[in-house]
């Protein structure tokens, strides 16, 4: 065996940091100043063709709903009015246009002439056979909306609560196979019907998409409240129709909204915090 | 209803059918001579929303623990970094790096240029064309060829592209996700690489040594003690606007110094990194393996140019580099096959662009496509270009690559630590500590050892320990190394008459330097004094000055004469080229000393310039 010696090298050591340093220094700056510079916000891949040139036409099925789509003089405000705003900037869109049409008519993949739809919208794979879906701009776990002042923190708590159900609803499911309550569920004919039901005492609690209930108890914080949220991999996303060729541009602006803390701003603003800020309440799954 | 089964979901299903594609993708694909990787890759579409569909499109659990992945990933590229090798060929390490970074890097950006994306897009996909991942290095060095030059330039480059990759990547994902002005953004991004520059360079290590002499004895806070480290660094990169990836990084080069990459510690990182957290992340990616995007004629056109541009920037650079650094046309071919598989950094850097919106769908997927195809392409061309190169004489190996350190159950002196430590330190070297006995002698429980091995590799030493046990200590010692061929030997306290016959460690020790350590003095020294005993010129000899370079730093002299006679508190270093276990004893003034026996072999020349042990 011959042997070799490292040298502790001190000087060269350094000369090379250096040089590394100066030459990463020297790509960094290149890097960022040359990105800034760009006047381009668009991501690579296919661009963005509305169907009425500058203009993003946005197809939404409630109007006004209560932190998400508020009007606002000739504009609209709320949490999913903020995004189609922040995505038509980022498409390179000088204007947005609201569509409302019936929400069976957007599941059915029908968006009224619209680019994209943007209503509280969880893909389910009976309407991706009408849409396609972005990725989620926003989680939307089941949360669990009760009057203001009820607690409810664990699993025990959730099954002696008197639940409201919308028996069309996929949430029914949930109340009816997870939290299994006590009482029989009582059923309700749709959402307005249930918060009606909630404020008057009729029942205790319903179940919700996690968006859509801080939505409600911000509007109402002195009439509703969000115990908790359960865990689920459900999310909102935006819709195209299917085929779509507009789909990566505006897969790409999601992610980038999210990326960039677009989307958490919103949430900040209109629906009194980000998702996990929710307490999570566990359940058998 | 008597039993109601129903259809599995949740988080085991989701964790089963995860683990069965790493456990089963690399396994199938590799029957087919195609590198793991791939396997987990299509493993990650075949159960991912667009294939069975079992992981479905929203399924957080997946990607948030590739994320985890995509993290240790690069710490461990930061970690495997073999910077001795950098240090050791600079010149044309640096200049290949500049050469293999700077055209694959301009031919993605004219790809961009090309489609009419943004420039942010373009830069980001000119990094990741830049970078490469040495996964064929194993093979080429197997072959003979770790010691080659070229092969070593092309080695230490990896140090330069892949940190000039990060850094365009911080610089384009910070002006993306910024919200401040250029200038803020730039300002902002600037501070915090240098904050994790000096980071690593200056607190992480020391941290983590501190930390290590805390806990450093369990295997568990070790390997915690990286994990933390990374992830520490990882979130103050995300401070400063960074990509987590960059500090992760930047740890692994912090960390470097301390791991071997021969080490038990490298060992379990290597581990858990190969057999969860790296899997998974390659199975995240391959959830976005999308075929009715990737077989379109646009997606494939878009992969055929980037492959172009990535293999056809690789070549230029490697051929390049048969004038301007003098290798040969062969080298270049191998250099080629080492420089263009492209994996860790570029399936980092693409996925980093797709979550900041930089990235579609289909550039994902002609990356993928271009991941195939540098790995499939160079794989091949492994064989029939290294068999080009001639294969050098036996490489050099540092003194402090593998250190032994033969000791008494009673464990090692802290003067032997030292000195193994001093050894194996400038190598990143790994220590193996050797509990001799004699026959007849009670034997070194379990437990005992487990303690020693918690006590010896508490602070900065990384390496292994074990009993042996033979008819003489000196017979002990000669049966350790004999079956671990060490770089360097160290024998505590051992090596007097009564320890047996020397003369077996004597011919098997034949060419390596032999340390013995005795005296009265067990503590750390104050200083080291270099003595030459006899008329040889052995103070001359580049190994006698390296062990004294290394055993004294700047504080060590010489003197000529007997041992004997140095101050209070210091260490004569003798130096001799005769074993002296005929009884003489080298305690006998009183001085703590270490009797460094040099290799005949090192006295006709000098030692190679060559790599260290990493």
């Amino acid at each position: 065996m011959t042997h070799s010696s490292t040298r502790r090298a001190s000087p060269t050591r350094r000369r090379l940091l250096g040089l590394t340093a100066l030459a990463a220094l020297a790509v960094a700056v290149a890097s960022v100043g040359l990105a800034g510079c760009s006047s381009d916000s668009t991501s690579a891949g296919r661009r963005f063709r509305p169907a009425e040139d500058g203009v993003l036409t946005v197809a939404t099925a409630y109007i006004p709903a209560p932190a998400f789509w508020m009007p606002n003089f000739q504009t609209y405000a709320g949490f999913e009015a903020g995004l189609a705003y922040a995505l038509a900037d980022r498409l390179d869109l000088a204007e947005v246009r609201v569509v409302q049409v019936p929400f069976a008519d957007i599941v059915a993949g029908d968006l009224g002439g619209a680019d994209l739809a943007i209503s509280t919208l969880t893909p389910t794979a009976e309407r991706e056979d009408h849409l396609d879906f972005t990725s989620a701009y926003v989680d939307a776990p089941p949360a669990v909306l009760v009057r203001d002042g009820t607690t409810a923190s664990d699993a025990q708590d959730l099954k002696d609560l008197r639940w409201g159900v919308v028996e069309v609803s996929t949430l029914t499911e949930v109340v009816r196979d997870r939290i299994r309550p006590e009482a029989e569920p009582v059923e309700l004919a749709d959402r307005t019907a249930e918060l009606d039901a909630l404020a008057r005492g009729r029942v205790d609690a319903v179940l919700l998409d996690l968006p859509v209930a801080q939505g409600i108890a911000t509007s109402s914080p002195s009439t509703y409240d969000v115990a908790g949220q359960l865990s689920g991999s459900e999310h909102l996303a935006v819709a195209l129709p299917a085929g779509s060729p507009n789909l990566e541009a505006v897969d790409s602006a999601v992610r980038a909204l999210r990326s960039n803390g677009t989307v958490d701003r919103l949430a900040n603003r209109w629906l009194g915090g980000t998702g996990g800020k929710v307490r999570l309440i566990r359940v058998a799954d | 209803m008597l039993i109601a089964i129903e259809a599995p979901s949740g988080a085991a299903l989701e964790f089963v059918l995860l683990f069965a594609v790493v456990l089963l993708g690399p396994v199938i694909v590799e029957r087919a001579g195609i590198p793991g990787i791939i396997g987990l890759l299509l493993g990650g579409f075949a159960i991912g929303p667009h294939g069975i569909g079992w992981v479905e499109a929203g399924n957080r659990t997946i990607p948030e623990l590739g994320q985890l992945g995509l993290l240790y990933l690069m710490f461990v590229a930061g970690l495997e970094l073999d910077m001795a090798v950098l240090r050791a060929h600079k010149r044309e390490a640096l200049t290949f790096g500049v050469l293999t970074f700077a055209i694959p890097f301009g031919g993605g950006v004219l790809v961009g240029a090309s489609q009419h994306w943004a420039l942010p897009a373009s830069l980001l996909l000119g990094s990741l064309l830049a970078s490469h991942t040495l996964i064929l290095y194993p093979a080429v060095r197997d072959a003979g060829l770790g010691g080659n030059p070229a092969v070593a330039s092309a080695v230490g480059a990896t140090v330069l592209t892949d940190t000039l990759a990060l850094v365009v990547l911080a610089g384009v994902a910070g002006s993306e996700s910024g919200s401040g002005s250029t200038t803020s953004v730039l300002v902002e991004v600037a501070i915090g690489l240098a904050v994790l520059g000096l980071g690593s360079i200056f607190v992480l290590p020391r941290v983590a040594r501190l930390a290590l002499g805390m806990w450093g004895g369990d295997r568990a806070a070790r390997f915690l003690v990286a994990v933390v480290s990374f992830l520490v660094m990882a979130v103050v990169a995300e401070v400063f606007g960074i990509e987590g990836i960059v500090g992760a990084f930047f740890a692994g080069i912090a960390l470097n110094p301390l791991v071997p990459n021969e080490s038990p510690s490298m060992e379990r990182l290597d581990f858990f990194g190969n057999a969860v957290f790296i899997p998974v992340f390659l199975v995240s990616v391959g959830l976005l393996l999308d075929p009715s995007v990737m077989f379109t004629a646009s997606t494939m056109g878009l992969a055929g140019l980037i492959c172009v541009a990535c293999l056809g920037g690789k070549a230029i650079a490697a051929f390049v580099g048969v004038p301007l650094l003098r290798f040969t046309p062969s080298e270049a071919g191998v250099i080629f096959v080492l420089t263009t598989p492209q994996a860790a950094a570029t399936l980092a850097a693409t996925l980093v662009g797709y979550d900041i919106g930089l990235f579609s769908t289909s550039l994902v997927n002609a990356v993928l496509v271009l991941i195939l195809v540098s790995i499939v392409v160079s794989t091949l061309l492994s064989g029939p270009t290294t068999r080009r190169v001639p294969v050098p004489e036996a490489g050099a190996s540092a003194i402090g690559e593998h250190v032994m350190l033969a000791c008494t159950p009673d464990g090692p002196s802290v003067l032997a630590r030292w000195v193994a430590e001093r050894l194996s330190g400038p190598d990143v070297g790994i220590v193996e500590v050797v509990v001799v006995h004699e026959e007849g002698q009670r034997p070194v429980s379990h437990a005992e050892l487990e303690a020693l091995e918690r006590d010896v590799f508490r602070g900065g030493l990384d390496g292994s320990i074990r009993p042996v046990v033979d008819v003489t200590v000196a017979a002990a010692v000669a049966h350790a190394v004999a079956t671990s061929s060490p770089s360097a030997v160290v024998v505590d306290g051992l090596a007097g008459p009564a320890d047996g016959d020397w003369s077996a460690l004597e011919r098997l020790a034949a060419g390596t330097p032999v340390l013995l350590v005795g005296g009265p003095g067990d503590g750390r020294p104050r200083g080291v004094e270099l003595v030459q005993e006899g008329a040889t010129e052995l103070l001359d000899q580049v190994v006698v000055q390296e062990l004294a370079t290394r055993l004294g730093r700047r504080h060590s002299r010489s003197r000529t004469g007997a041992s004997g006679g140095a101050d209070p508190g210091q260490v004569a270093v003798v130096a001799t080229s005769t074993w002296p276990m005929s009884g003489e004893d080298d305690t006998a003034g009183g001085e703590t000393t270490i009797r460094a026996i040099v290799p005949a072999s090192s006295l006709v020349g000098g030692v190679a310039d060559g790599a260290g042990g990493r």
